[in-house]
Order: C-alpha cells, then structure tokens, then sequence
C-alpha cells in the first residue's frame, strides 16, 4: 500500500521508471531497499563462524536497480582455528605425523580395551548370576542326601525312606534271594538289566518306591515274584525292583548312592 | 617413543593379542575390583554382618 506519507522514504531507494503507451506519470515501480544486518563474528570458533555463514537460502537479484553483494568463504574468512580440539602430538607441523601415530593409537585403544574389560566383567556377572540362579538353594540341598546306617536294617527287610521327596526303598536282601535274582535270564525281562548293573553292594538294594506304571507307592515283600507290588493296577516288582508283571514298563529307579564306610550308605 | 611403539606393536596392532589382553586383565580387575568393593561394603556396614556378629550366637559343639 503506498500512501503519502510513506512515499519519501521510498523515493530514497533507486527506482526505475518504465515507459509505457499510457504513461499518466504516476506508474513508478518501486523497488524497497534492503536491510542490511552485520553480525560482529570471529573466526575463533566453529560457532561464531556459523553465525557469520549466511544460513538458509542465498539469492541474488540482479539488475540495474539492485545493489547487493554476496560474500563467499573463500575470499574473505581466514581457516577457523582448531587447536584447542586438536592433540597435542599433532600441533607442531615440523613433526611427522607418522612417529606420533602410535602413540595416538595407544590412546585410542586403551579406551577401546578398557571398555572392553569393564564388558567382560558386567558379562561374566550377569551370566554368573544367571547360571547360579538355576542351581539348587541351600534348602534343597540340605535335604538332597540322606544318611543311612545299614546295621538298622535287618536281613531280609525292606525299610522305607523319604528322600527329595520321594519313597526310597532299602533292602537288605538274604543270600538267597541275591542267588535268586541274579540267576533270572536277562533276555526274559520286559526291562532287561542284570542284578549286578542294578545294585553296588548285592546285600542292599537301593531303588525309588515309585511305581514307573502311574507313580504309586509299591507294597514291600508282596507279589508273585517276592519283592514289591504295586497295588493300584497290580505291577509286581523282583526283589531286584525289576518290572516281572502287570502294567508298568520299566524297573524301579536306581538313585546314585555310596558306600562311604563300613555300613554306612549315603544317598544321592 | 621406544615404550609406546613396542606396547602397540605387542597388544594392539592385532586383534588377537588385543583380545587376550582385555582378557587377561578382566581376570585381573575382576579379583581387585570384588576385593575393593567387598571390603568398602564390609566398611560401611561394620558390625551388621553375621560375620561380624557370628561369635555372640555361636556354641561350642
């Protein structure tokens, strides 16, 4: 909008006037002038010459009426000065830069090493813990063995134990009974296992009193074959705890067990 | 210049000797950085630890 009061500032500015066919001497194209903003800037850092850069984009408009310059970085901003971010090895320019390189590189990786080793430490914790947390508790583990003296158990008993949980049976079996079950034909058995692969000590017997049928409690010194019986669907066991009859597929379990001393046998 | 060319020649020019010693020395800050912390822990808390306390409830068996 050109209003009357305006028009001598515009007047200032260089305009040019276009004649035309109709000229009513009134037709002036006037062309504002531009502000122009100095910035004070160093070349004393990355920041203060970016403030200096023209930023954004960079026109020109050339023609007779317009008077503009543009400075470009390579004729007048001198190369801003690093120094200070620059290693001390590298300041002086007589040096070869190759007989400080390692020197630098030690540097570098040091870093890198010692990173490497606060990881491996956090590492090797968190999987430590981890692993641990899969192991036993103290409180099963307490309860993971049992102690049994076998001059407690007379000749041809079977005496019942509770052990993680679970039934364990230990018989002490006579002379003939141990004649007996070594004797029986391996290839006869529904799960063949020699006598001798299942006892350490022929006189004792150490199996797990779970039916391997369905998990019942077998009854001591029954069934047709003079060891146990299981009387929820009628397995019967030898008196080496071997599947003779009846609906279970393998032999009683074997714990892991030792003879540490004369008549004394410590399970698990 | 003698030190740091023949530490970087030795260690950590290459990856393999690079690795073994991050190795190495996890080992070693490993034992004397549990050994630190664990006594500045005993430190701080002197006399709350059953270790510290142990002989008042202990019994001759």
């Amino acid at each position: 909008m050109l209003k009357p009061a305006n028009v001598p500032g515009y007047f200032k500015a260089v305009s040019q006037v276009v004649s035309n066919q109709l000229n009513t001497g009134k037709q002036v194209a006037i062309i504002p002038k531009k502000k122009v903003v100095f910035v004070p800037w160093s070349s004393s850092s990355p920041a203060a010459l970016r403030k200096a850069l023209p930023n954004g984009n960079v026109t020109i408009s050339t023609g007779p009426a317009v008077s503009s310059q543009i400075r470009w970085a390579h004729t007048d901003i001198t190369v801003p000065d690093f120094t200070a971010y620059r290693k001390d090895s590298t300041k002086n320019p007589r040096v070869k830069s190759s007989e400080t390189e390692e020197g630098r590189k030690n540097y570098t990786y040091l870093m890198a090493g010692a990173l490497s080793v606060g990881a491996a430490y956090g590492a090797k914790a968190v999987v430590t813990q981890f692993v641990s947390s899969m192991s036993a508790s103290a409180d099963v583990l307490a309860l993971a063995k049992i102690e049994i003296k076998l001059a407690d158990i007379p000749e041809g008993k079977s005496v019942t134990f509770k052990w993680r949980g679970k039934p364990l049976f230990i018989r002490h079996r006579s002379a003939a009974e141990i004649q007996a079950e070594q004797s029986v034909a391996v290839s006869s058995l529904r799960d063949p296992q020699h006598d001798n692969d299942r006892v350490q000590n022929p006189s004792f017997l150490v199996v797990i009193g779970v039916c391997t049928h369905l998990g019942c409690v077998p009854i001591a010194n029954s069934g047709d074959f003079g060891g146990y019986y299981c009387p929820c669907h009628g397995s019967h066991y030898d008196a080496s705890g071997r599947i003779r009859k009846g609906p279970a597929p393998l032999n009683l379990e074997v714990p892991p067990y030792s003879f540490p001393e004369e008549g004394l046998l410590i399970v698990g | 210049m003698g030190f740091s060319s023949t530490v970087y020649n030795a260690i950590f020019k290459r990856t393999s000797t690079m690795a073994l010693a991050v190795i190495v020395s996890a080992f070693a800050f490993e034992r004397t950085f549990d050994l630190v912390t664990d006594s500045i822990f005993e430190k701080v808390n002197e006399g709350k630890l059953w270790k510290h306390i142990k002989d008042k409830y202990e019994t001759e068996e």
